[in-house]
């Protein structure tokens, strides 16, 4: 029974992700909350690999990939947010609500 | 030879369209330069041509029976709609009455008529009218007689429109087309449904078939009724009669011709289904009850009228009804003695009276007076016209009357009574008319009146001395009762009743000592009368008003209902289009949470099968 734990603890980080995603005033807390939910993903595919697929492992193989795309979606999350901000003087999400209907 | 003229006698009305689209040329806006009189004698020729072919045709048809020409016109499927024309000394008789008196009319009109320009219109109107019944008068059958009695409707509303920038003629013209055409259009509901019962729309074959019908009284009943419709509203019956009354607004020369016989084509289709309509004694009832309303209330309103023409077209009306009470009491030799008889002298009347009106200018009989020394073929005139409308022997009306009565005698004695009254109302109301104009002081619109010119004497001459021989006439036609057969009886009440009438006439408004105007009766019946029973306000509260409040809710209806209901959808879509671009709401995050609501709707949806079971096994 260890890896429904893994998985419900994994997709609590999930909807904490969301949570943060949808409610964050600040971009950059947008982009943490990215990478919980990323991370919350990579615990998924880690219980997985350990559970179902011990010997072939496929799932480490699959979370070594996400962290090094999530590392690089990062960076060029933060370079958008700053450059964002070097017009906007600001990083508040409501601000950024200019292309609407 | 008068074969040849009797086997072409279709080209009777041809002639007159010859002339009607002849006349158009001269219209003023297109031949500018030679004023507009040429129209009028080509179909003064025409005419001529029409008269004297007719006279011909009637030699070769005399004494002969009666003789049928077929003309192809269409047929399809089931249905073979050949013209038939009956050509016998009554149908040749009548297109030569039509004929004369449109001859007698343009005439007058040549002199009526010298002061206006539209003459082509006018000549083309009365050419396309002497077409039409003389068509009428050919053709023998009731689907064609109910096309050509439309295209007259067309023509009266053109006619009487005549002089159009005239309030009072526009809205005329508008009844006289809307009241006829009431009629017709019943009528020709009528017509449609005599085919299926009778299988033929020919006189002939329908007097034939009725004699041996044996239908259900009902139908039999809403039939006659649908097709005594046509002839109420051509006829000027009661309800139907205020558009006669407007139609006074026309030209005097087509008054001659519409009030002599135009009203008679009604007429003569009822005579013609008179078989027909002897199906249903209800229906007999309906027309000699129309017929008698028509004529005692015709010749009330007569009496109160103080318009010299309307005068006259009340008294049209009564002779009418006469016409009705003829046809229901099966009398059609009656009915056409006295369509003759009425026609001829009718128009002697009108004519008369137009030509006093061509240079007094008013139509007003209180205007009128002393007019007899200085207008002495007028008078007599219109007092051998008069005589010859009432029961006055020897005049030509008598016989009409005296026959009428004499047949109603024994059947329905009330209807003499009727006959006698209408006798009496019209000598009073000729008599008065009389006295009016020609007698008395000389007002000032009668100060100076000079006889008018010959072309409007000379007709008037030429109907008075045809008017004098009717008698004569009807006596070489073997249509005057023998002496032995007289009902001294009849023929002494109706002379009794003309003199009674003549005489009251006579005693107040011969009389200089008898102060005009006259009022002797209670003054809200007077009013009723000269208002002609206020039919105009009870056609405006009933049926102008329900149509009018119907056609108002179903304007509402489509504007509002059924434009609304298409309307609606686009506005419904605009309005969707508008409040919903407000989802983008350039939130980014909003658009996360949509796409997330999406994904998590998508994901229950598809393992519903699942998640159902899930919360059964919970709720079990």
């Amino acid at each position: 029974m260890q890896l429904q734990y893994f998985l419900l603890i994994a997709a609590a980080l999930f909807c904490i992700g969301i949570y943060g995603l949808i409610t964050s005033r600040n971009a950059v807390r947008v982009l943490m909350s990215i990478e919980l939910l990323l991370n919350a993903v990579n615990l998924n595919l880690m219980g997985f690999s350990n559970y179902i697929d011990p010997v072939e492992i496929k799932g480490q193989v699959f979370t070594v990939f996400v962290i090094t795309v999530a590392a690089a979606e990062a960076a060029v999350g933060l370079a958008i947010v700053l450059s964002i901000y070097r017009n906007r003087d600001t990083v508040d999400m409501e601000q950024f609500n200019l292309l609407k209907w | 030879m008068g074969q040849f003229f009797l086997q072409s006698a279709w080209l009777i009305p041809c002639y007159a369209l010859i002339g009607a689209a002849l006349a158009i040329p001269w219209s003023p806006a297109i031949i500018h330069r030679t004023g507009p009189r040429p129209a009028g004698y080509m179909n003064l020729v025409m005419t001529l041509i029409a008269f004297v072919h007719g006279l011909f045709a009637l030699q070769a048809t005399w004494n002969q029976p009666a003789q049928e020409i077929l003309i192809p016109w269409l047929q399809v499927a089931g249905l073979d709609l050949t013209i038939p024309l009956e050509l016998s000394s009554i149908t040749i008789g009548a297109t030569l009455l039509v004929t004369g008196l449109n001859l007698l009319a343009q005439v007058f009109a040549i002199g009526y008529q010298e002061m206006d320009w539209g003459w082509a219109r006018f000549y083309s109107m009365l050419a396309l009218f002497e077409a039409g019944m003389c068509g009428l008068a050919l053709c023998n059958s009731l689907f064609f007689s109910y096309m050509i009695l439309e295209i007259l409707t067309l023509g009266t509303y053109l006619l009487v429109g005549f002089w159009f920038s005239q309030p009072l003629v526009v809205t005329g013209a508008r009844d006289a087309f809307l009241t006829k055409r009431v009629g017709d259009l019943i009528l020709l509901m009528g017509v449609v449904a005599l085919l299926p019962i009778a299988g033929t729309w020919n006189f002939s074959e329908l007097a034939v078939w009725a004699k041996t019908a044996n239908i259900d009284p009902t139908v039999a009943t809403l039939l006659g009724l649908a097709l005594i419709a046509g002839p109420m509203g051509k006829c000027a019956q009661f309800p139907l009669h205020l558009w006669l009354d407007e139609a006074m607004e026309g030209p005097v020369p087509s008054t001659i011709l519409r009030n002599s016989v135009v009203v008679a084509t009604g007429a003569w289709v009822l005579i013609k289904l008179q078989p027909v309509l002897a199906l249903s004694p209800l229906v007999q009832n309906a027309v000699i009850f129309i017929g008698a309303v028509t004529a005692v209330g015709g010749s009330l309103i007569a009496i109160a009228q103080i318009d010299i023409k309307r005068t006259l077209s009340y008294s049209v009306s009564a002779y009418m009804g006469l016409v009705f009470i003829a046809v229901g009491t099966q009398q059609v030799e009656t009915a056409f003695i006295l369509l003759f008889t009425h026609a001829v002298a009718m128009a002697l009347l009108v004519m008369s009276t137009g030509g006093i009106i061509w240079n007094n200018i008013t139509q007003d009989l209180t205007q009128y007076g002393g007019l007899w020394s200085k207008r002495p073929i007028s008078g007599i005139c219109f007092l051998v016209g008069a005589s010859s409308l009432v029961a006055l022997p020897p005049f030509g009306g008598f016989w009409a009357f005296l026959e009428m009565a004499d047949n109603l005698w024994t059947t329905r004695p009330w209807l003499v009574g009727v006959l006698l009254f209408v006798t009496v109302l019209t000598d009073f109301s000729v008599m008065r008319e009389f006295g009016l104009i020609f007698t008395g002081k000389t007002k000032q619109m009668t100060e100076r009146s000079p006889e008018v010119h010959w072309p409007m004497v000379l007709p008037m001459m030429v109907l008075m001395g045809f008017t004098l021989h009717v008698p004569i006439l009807l006596w070489q036609w073997q249509l005057l009762p023998s002496w032995e057969t007289l009902n001294k009886t009849v023929a002494l009440l109706l002379v009794g009743a003309s003199l009674l009438g003549i005489s009251l006439g006579a005693t107040i408004y011969l009389n200089d000592r008898w102060e005009k105007p006259i009022t002797l009766v209670w003054k809200p019946l007077r009013d009723l009368l000269a208002y002609d029973f206020y039919t105009a306000q009870l056609y405006r509260v009933t049926i102008v008003f329900a149509v009018a409040v119907v056609s108002q809710i179903l304007y509402w209806i489509d504007r509002f209902l059924v434009d609304g209901i298409v309307n609606l959808v686009g506005i419904a879509t605009v309005f969707g289009g508008q409040s919903l671009k407000y989802n983008v709401s350039g939130q980014t995050q909003f658009y996360a949470l949509t796409i997330l609501t999406g994904i998590a709707l998508f994901g229950v949806l598809l393992s519903w099968p699942v998640l159902s079971r899930i919360s059964l096994i919970i709720g079990g």
